[in-house]
C-alpha cells in the first residue's frame, strides 16, 4: 500500500502489486486508524505502589527493568530471563531481540507467536526440502495453474485480495478445498469452479494418505521425477496402501466419489500429465494439530508423487498469516535458532554469527524451547518475560492456564502501542513505534524481501525497539554492539544471514529502494533473488528431496460422552489475531462486532438453540459463552468460534494446548466440547466470574 | 533390560500378521522381543482387502504393498511354510526342512477360501478360481482378457466385487448364490432386492436360491455350469466365492483345542500359555466373521498383552455381535452396513426407512436411545460417509433423523442484485451492503469505479466486482434523470425501493 502524510495521520491507497494485485481487504483500508487510536499508549508506563499502571520516564523504567533482570539472573541464572517475539515485527526488531537475548540476556529462552502459525509447516518443508521458504514460487503463479489444492486455508477471510489469484483456476473448475466448513473459501468451488472436501476435524492426514493412496493407484505417481528428484518413496508408496478410499470415506466422512474426483482434477493439472500445473497450500487448518508436521508432510508427499515441486505453476507452500511471518522466523527470534535460518547447535553458524555480533561462541546460549513450553516454565523456571508484538494472554491456547502463569512472574515487560489484555497485566509496558513510524523490512510469504517505510513521525515518547534494546543493553551492561539505525541493522543482518539457508546479504535498504519489486531469498551478495527455488535441486545436500511416511494420529481431546462435538477456531475477515489492533478500528467493530458460535440446524435444534442465542462452549479446560449463529456451512458435528476476542467470547479458553512433538505446534485446530443454552438471567453473572 | 529378548514367533504374514509385527515394533523400544515373521507366500505383504480392486482394473498392484517390517528388529522369512508346531520342544518345523524356536508363538495362519463340493471341481478344470490370494487374483486378471462368461458362485461382499470387477472389465457376468438374496449376511430382504436391482442395471447377473449342482468340462477347462434347477450357463471362467474356513490344521495336529477356528481367551491366547492366535484363523469372544477389523483388533489387543497392560476386555467381552462396518467396494454401487440390521430393531427403537426404487436408493437407520446404532445405506453416496462418521464417533443426532437423509441443498441462490435486501453484504472484504452502494449512488457515485472510491467495494479480492456493476446500472437505469442530474438525487424515492 501506499501511504499519504495527512491531516491527523496518514491516508491509504492501494499499490498495484504482483502479489495483492491492487487489492485491500478492510484491515488494510482502515489501518491507518491503528496509528491513532484513542488509546494508544504514548509514555513509558510503570506499575505503581497504587497497583497501577503510571506513567513514568523511558530512564526510570529502562532503570527498573535492569535493576530486577539483574537481580532475577543473579538469583536465578542467565536462563530465568524469557523473551516472546512475533511475528509482526520487521526483520530488523526480530533479528536485534534474538541478538539481545544470547548476547545480552545470555538466556536460551525465547520463542515467538510464529510457533502457533508456521511452525508445522515449516518443520515438513525443512524435513522434506531442506528449505522453508513459505511459497517456494511467486504467488503470481497461482494464475496459470490448473488446479490449487488448499487445505485449512480460509484465505478469502484471511487474505481476500490472493483470491483474485484463483480466478483462472476457478474457470477451469480446479479449485479443490478442504475445510469442515463451507467457508467464504470453500464456497468458491461452486457451480463447477471445483471440489469442496469436508472432513471431519482431525482427520486431514488421513484424508491426505487417501488421495495419495489413489494417485498410486490410478498410475498417476510421476516415477521418472520420483526416480531424480526424490529419496524414500518406496517406503512411502507401501506405507499408504492400507488408505484405500473406502476406509477413508468412512473415517473421514468424505464420499468416496468425492475424493476421486479430487484426484482426477489434481492429477489432470500435473505437468507430467499435460498440465498447466497443480499446487498443494496448506494454511493453520491442517497445521494446528498434535500431527500437524505429519499432516504437511503428507501434503507434500501428494506434490512430489504428482511431481510437482520445482514444476512451472506448481508444488508445495505454506500460506503464511502474520505480516511479516516468513522474515519473523529467519533471523534468531526462534528457539533453535540464529539469523540466515541457522541452527544454534551448528557449531559452524554458532561461530559466524558470535564473529558478527563481537561475542565469543562459548558464550551463546544452546537451544530453548518451543513457546507452548515456555509458556509452561513462567512463574517457576522463568521469572521474567518480555513480550513483543503479541498478546499471548488472548492468542495463547489454554489461554485461561497461561494467564495464571503469567500473573505467577516477578516481572512482565511488554512493548506495544496499546494496551492489550497482556499489556494490562505487566510491570512495565513500554510505547513502541509501528508500521507507518518506521524504517525496515518485512518478508512477504513468497520470500520476498520488501521494505517498510515511514511516513510520520510516532506519537509522544514511542520509540522503535531497535533504540529499546540497545538501551537496555547498556542499562545491563553489556559491551555488545547494538545498531539504531534500521538501515544499519540491515545490514547487520544481512552479513549474519551470509552462507545461510535465508542469506540476506546482497541486500541493503538502499538496494531494496531502487527495486521496489523486492527480491526472493536467498539473495548472496552479487544475486538478483531467487523467484523459484526448487526448479533443478531441493535444499538437501544431495539436491534431492525427502519423502517420508507418516500415519495418523487422533486429536489429543477427543470426542467422548460427555464431550461430543469438536470445537474448531479460525478467523473473521475484519479482526487480526487477538484482536488489540483491530477491535480498535470503529469500521472493523461494526463489521465484526463480537465472537460467535457457529453451529448447524439439526445441532441447534438437539440442543435448543436458536440463532442468536447465548451458547456456552465448554472443554475440561475452560468455557466461552458467544451468540449462536445457525448455518448448514458447518458440519453437524463441529462448532466454530473465531478467536479474536477476549472476555467472555475467548475461545482460547476452551482450546488446547497440546503440541505436535516435532514443530511445538499447540493443537488449536481441533478438541473435544459439550455446549449449551445459556439462559440470558445466568449470563451476566458469568461474565462477572470469567472476567476475575 | 539385562534380561535376554524374547523370542517371539509369529506364524503368517497376512494382514493381520503384518499388523501385529508392526504394533509391536512400535511398542517395543527397548528391544524386549526378538521378532521373527514367517510368510507362506512369496510375495512381499500385500493389502488383501484390494485384490477386488486389481480384478476390477481399478488399482494398479504398485498400491497394495505394505510396508517391510524393519529389518533391524524383524527377521522376515517369505516363501517358507510352518508344517509342524512342536509344542514342548518350543519349535516350529518348516518346510524347507529346518526348525525355528520362539519363547512365544503367535499364530496368524488366518484362512482358506472354502470351495464346495460340486461335481466337475474334482478334476480340477483350468480357469475356476477363488480370490484370496495375489496369485489368484492375478490369474483372474489375465482370464479376464479374453472370458466370454464369467460366473460367479456367492453373492457375499467378495463375490459382489468380483462380479463388479469382471463387469467393469467388459466380461459378462452372473452371481449365484444359495440363499434367497444377495450379501445375505449383511443385508435384509429389502436392500438386497433394491441391490441386486443395482447389479441387473450394471450388467451384472444375478440369481438367487439356486447354487451351481455341476462344472462342466472340456479338455481340463471350464465352458458351463449347470445350476440346481438345472439351467445351464455358458462359463469360461469361474470365481468360487463362499466364504472362508480357517486354518487350523498346524494348531489341531500339534493338540491345540480347535473348533471353527484356534479357541482362545480374551487375551488371545491358547490352552498353551505361549501359543497365542490373532485373526481369522482364531475362535474367541468375538463371533468370526472374516473381516479385517477385528483381527487388527485382536492383534492389537495381544500387543498390549504382551506389553504387560492389563486389557479392559470385561466391558467389551459380553457385547451382542455387532454387524461391523462393511463398505462394498464397486464402481457404480455404494453400499455400507454397519451395527444393528433393521431387522432387528427393537420395539423402543426408532427405525427410519428410505426407499427409491428408481434411484436404487435404500437407507435404513436404526437410533436406539439418541444414537445412531445401525446404518443400511445404499445407493447415496453423499450421505454414507457422514453416516459412517456419526455411527462410529456417536456425535449428536438431528431431533429429526430424516434431515440426515436428505443432503444439504444449497439454500443461498445467486441472488439478483435488484431483488436483494438492502442489508445484504455484497462486498465481503470490506464489508460493503447494497444500501452503502445505494447510498454512494445517492451521493453522486455513478459508475462502478465511482462507487468502488466511496465505498471501497471490490478493492479487495474483486469478487463482487460483477454485483457491483449491476447494481449501478440497475441504479442508472431506474431513473435515467437522477443519473444525468448534477444536483443531489432524490433518495428517498431510491430508498423507498429497497
Amino acid at each position: 500500500m501506499t501511504l499519504t502524510p495527512s491531516e491527523g495521520g496518514v491516508s491509504v491507497t492501494a499499490r498495484d502489486f504482483s502479489t495483492n494485485m491492487g487489492g485491500l481487504c478492510q484491515k488494510g483500508w482502515t489501518s491507518a486508524e491503528v496509528l491513532s487510536v484513542g488509546d494508544r499508549i504514548i509514555t513509558p508506563l510503570l506499575r505503581g505502589a497504587s497497583g497501577a499502571l503510571e506513567p513514568t520516564s523511558w530512564e526510570q523504567a529502562l532503570a527498573f527493568i535492569a535493576q530486577r533482570v539483574q537481580l532475577l539472573q543473579t538469583t536465578y541464572g542467565v536462563d530465568s530471563i524469557g523473551v516472546f517475539g512475533g511475528g509482526g515485527l520487521t526483520n530488523e526488531k526480530a533479528y536485534q531481540l534474538g541478538k539481545f537475548t544470547r548476547t545480552v540476556l545470555r538466556s536460551r529462552h525465547i520463542d515467538y507467536n510464529g510457533r502457533f502459525c508456521m511452525s508445522s509447516a515449516a518443520a515438513a518443508a525443512n524435513r522434506a526440502f531442506g528449505i522453508d521458504r513459505g511459497l517456494p514460487f511467486p504467488l503470481a503463479d497461482a494464475g496459470s495453474a490448473d488446479a490449487i489444492l488448499l487445505l485449512g486455508s480460509n484465505v478469502a477471510d484471511t487474505m481476500p485480495p490472493l483470491v483474485q489469484h484463483l480466478a483462472r483456476v476457478r474457470d477451469r473448475g480446479g479449485l479443490l478445498v478442504v475445510d469442515p466448513r463451507r467457508s467464504a473459501t470453500a464456497a468458491l468451488t461452486a457451480d463447477g469452479a471445483g471440489v469442496h472436501l469436508q472432513p471431519l476435524p482431525g482427520t486431514d492426514l488421513t484424508l491426505l494418505l487417501g488421495l495419495l493412496h489413489l494417485v498410486i493407484a490410478e498410475g498417476h505417481a510421476d516415477q521418472a521425477y520420483l526416480e531424480a528428484r526424490v529419496t524414500g518413496w518406496d517406503d512411502v508408496r507401501r506405507s499408504v496402501a492400507l488408505w484405500w478410499p473406502e476406509r477413508v470415506a468412512d473415517i473421514t466422512g468424505v464420499a468416496e466419489p468425492v475424493l476421486r474426483r479430487a484426484v482426477e482434477v489434481l492429477a489432470a493439472a500435473a505437468p507430467a500429465r499435460g498440465g498447466r500445473g497443480a499446487m498443494v497450500l496448506s494454511g493453520r487448518g491442517v497445521e494446528q494439530h498434535t500431527d500437524g508436521t505429519d499432516t504437511v508432510t503428507a501434503a507434500i508427499n501428494l506434490a512430489l508423487a504428482l511431481g510437482l515441486p520445482g514444476r512451472p505453476a506448481s508444488g508445495y507452500g505454506c500460506l503464511t498469516g502474520q505480516g511479516n511471518g516468513q522474515g519473523g522466523r529467519e533471523h534468531g527470534q526462534k528457539a533453535d535458532q540464529l539469523p540466515g535460518y541457522r541452527s544454534i547447535e551448528d557449531p559452524a553458524a554458532r561461530e559466524h554469527v558470535a564473529s558478527v555480533w563481537g561475542v565469543d561462541p562459548a558464550t551463546l546460549p544452546g537451544k530453548g524451547v518451543p513457546a507452548v513450553q515456555l509458556l509452561d516454565k513462567l512463574g517457576t523456571e522463568i521469572r521474567a518475560l518480555f513480550v513483543h508484538g503479541t498478546n499471548l494472554l488472548v492468542s495463547a491456547p489454554d489461554a485461561l492456564a497461561v494467564r495464571a502463569r503469567v500473573e505467577a512472574l516477578d516481572l512482565l515487560v511488554v512493548c506495544d502501542f496499546v494496551p492489550s489484555e497482556t499489556a494490562l497485566l505487566a510491570d512495565v509496558v513500554l510505547p513502541v513505534t509501528q508500521w507507518a513510524e518506521e524504517e525496515g523490512t518485512m518478508t512477504s510469504l513468497e520470500g520476498r524481501i520488501l521494505r517498510r517505510r515511514k511516513a510520520i513521525d510516532p506519537p509522544g515518547q514511542a520509540r522503535s525497539e531497535l533504540s529499546i534494546l540497545a538501551d537496555l543493553a547498556r542499562a545491563l551492561g553489556s559491551t555488545v554492539r547494538f545498531q539504531t539505525a534500521p538501515a544499519e541493522v540491515f545490514d547487520e543482518l544481512a552479513r549474519a544471514s551470509a552462507g545461510g539457508v535465508a542469506d540476506y546479504s546482497g541486500l541493503s535498504h538502499a538496494l531494496l529502494d531502487e527495486e521496489v519489486a523486492g527480491f526472493h531469498w536467498p539473495v548472496p551478495v552479487g544475486s538478483t533473488g531467487s523467484p523459484r527455488i526448487f526448479g533443478r535441486r531441493f535444499g538437501h545436500a544431495d539436491g534431492r528431496a525427502r519423502i517420508v511416511p507418516v500415519s495418523p494420529g487422533s486429536p489429543h481431546d477427543d470426542l467422548r460422552p460427555e464431550a461430543p462435538l469438536y470445537l474448531v477456531t479460525g478467523r473473521v475477515l475484519a479482526q487480526y489475531q487477538s484482536g488489540a489492533q483491530t477491535r480498535r478500528v470503529p469500521a472493523l467493530g461494526k463489521s465484526a462486532p463480537a465472537a460467535f458460535v457457529e453451529l448447524h440446524p439439526a445441532l441447534a435444534g438437539r440442543y435448543g438453540i436458536e440463532d442468536g442465542d447465548d451458547v456456552r462452549v465448554t472443554s475440561v479446560r475452560g468455557s466461552a459463552v458467544a451468540r449462536a449463529r445457525i448455518t448448514s456451512a458447518i458440519r453437524p458435528d463441529t462448532v466454530f468460534m473465531p478467536f479474536h476476542w477476549s472476555g467472555a467470547g475467548m475461545a482460547n479458553a476452551v482450546t488446547n494446548s497440546a503440541t505436535d512433538p516435532i514443530s511445538g505446534m499447540p493443537e488449536f485446530k481441533v478438541c473435544a466440547v459439550d455446549i449449551a443454552r445459556v439462559p440470558a438471567e445466568l449470563l451476566e453473572e458469568d461474565v462477572h466470574e470469567l472476567a476475575r | 533390560m539385562s534380561s535376554p529378548a524374547e523370542r517371539v514367533l509369529v506364524v503368517g504374514a497376512g494382514m493381520v500378521g503384518h499388523r501385529f509385527v508392526d504394533e509391536l515394533v512400535r511398542a517395543d523400544r527397548v528391544g524386549r522381543f526378538e521378532i521373527e515373521l514367517i510368510g507362506q507366500e512369496t510375495y512381499e505383504p500385500y493389502n488383501r482387502i484390494l485384490l477386488s480392486e486389481v480384478v476390477a482394473g481399478r488399482a494398479d498392484l504398485k498400491a497394495l504393498s505394505l510396508p517391510l517390517p524393519d529389518s533391524e528388529r524383524v527377521q522376515f522369512r517369505r516363501g517358507v511354510a510352518a508344517v509342524e508346531l512342536d509344542l514342548a520342544g518350543r519349535r516350529v518345523l518348516l518346510d524347507d526342512g529346518t526348525a525355528t524356536p520362539y519363547d512365544r508363538l503367535v499364530l496368524a495362519t488366518g484362512a482358506r477360501a472354502f470351495v464346495p463340493p460340486i461335481e466337475g471341481l474334482e478334476r480340477a478344470p483350468r480357469h475356476v478360481h477363488v480370490l484370496r490370494t495375489l496369485d489368484d487374483c492375478r490369474n483372474i486378471a489375465a482370464r479376464a482378457m479374453n472370458a466370454k462368461h464369467a460366473v460367479v458362485l456367492g453373492a457375499g461382499l467378495l463375490g459382489l466385487e468380483a462380479a463388479c470387477g469382471l463387469r467393469r472389465r467388459g466380461v459378462p457376468v452372473t452371481v449365484i448364490d444359495v440363499d434367497d438374496h444377495v450379501m445375505a449376511t449383511q443385508l435384509d430382504g429389502a436392500p438386497a432386492r433394491m441391490l441386486a436391482g443395482r447389479l441387473r442395471d450394471l450388467g451384472v447377473g444375478v440369481i438367487t436360491s439356486s447354487s451351481i449342482a455341476e462344472v462342466i468340462n472340456a479338455y481340463d477347462e471350464i465352458v458351463a455350469v449347470r445350476l440346481a434347477d438345472g439351467r445351464l450357463l455358458a462359463a469360461d471362467l469361474m470365481v468360487v466365492s463362499c466364504g472362508v474356513r480357517a486354518d487350523i490344521r498346524l494348531a489341531a495336529d500339534a493338540g491345540l483345542a480347535v473348533d471353527r477356528g484356534i479357541l482362545v481367551d480374551a487375551d488371545q491366547t491358547t490352552a498353551c500359555a505361549a501359543v497365542h492366535a490373532i485373526g481369522d484363523c482364531a475362535q474367541g469372544l468375538e463371533p468370526m466373521t472374516g473381516l479385517l477389523a477385528p483381527g487388527w483388533r485382536q492383534a492389537e489387543r495381544l500387543v498390549a498383552v504382551m506389553r504387560g497392560s492389563t486389557v479392559e476386555i470385561a466391558a467389551d467381552a459380553p457385547r451382542t455381535p455387532v454387524r461391523e462396518q462393511v463398505r462394498l467396494k464397486a464402481t457404480g454401487v455404494d453400499l455400507v452396513t454397519m451395527g444393528v440390521r433393521a431387522s432387528q430393531a427393537g420395539d423402543d427403537d426408532r427405525l427410519v426407512t428410505l426407499t427409491d426404487s428408481r434411484a436404487r436408493r435404500h437407507v435404513d437407520l436404526v437410533i436406539r436411545d439418541d444414537t445412531l446404532v445401525g446404518v443400511t445405506c445404499l445407493g447415496a453416496p453423499e450421505i454414507s460417509a457422514a453416516l459412517s462418521v456419526a455411527f462410529e464417533r456417536r456425535t449428536p443426532l438431528p431431533v429429526d433423523p430424516l434431515t440426515m437423509l436428505v443432503p444439504e441443498g444449497r439454500t443461498e441462490e445467486p441472488a439478483s442484485p435488484v431483488r436483494m435486501p438492502g442489508a445484504t453484504t455484497v462486498c465481503r472484504c470490506s464489508s460493503v451492503t447494497k444500501k452503502d452502494i445505494v447510498t454512494a449512488w445517492e451521493g453522486g457515485a455513478r459508475t462502478p469505479d465511482g462507487v468502488a472510491a466511496v465505498t471501497r467495494a471490490g478493492t479487495g479480492c474483486g469478487g463482487c466486482r460483477e454485483v457491483v456493476c449491476g447494481l449501478v446500472d440497475w441504479l442508472n437505469a431506474s431513473d435515467p434523470d437522477i443519473a444525468t442530474a448534477t444536483g443531489p438525487p432524490a433518495s428517498r424515492h431510491v430508498v423507498a425501493r429497497l
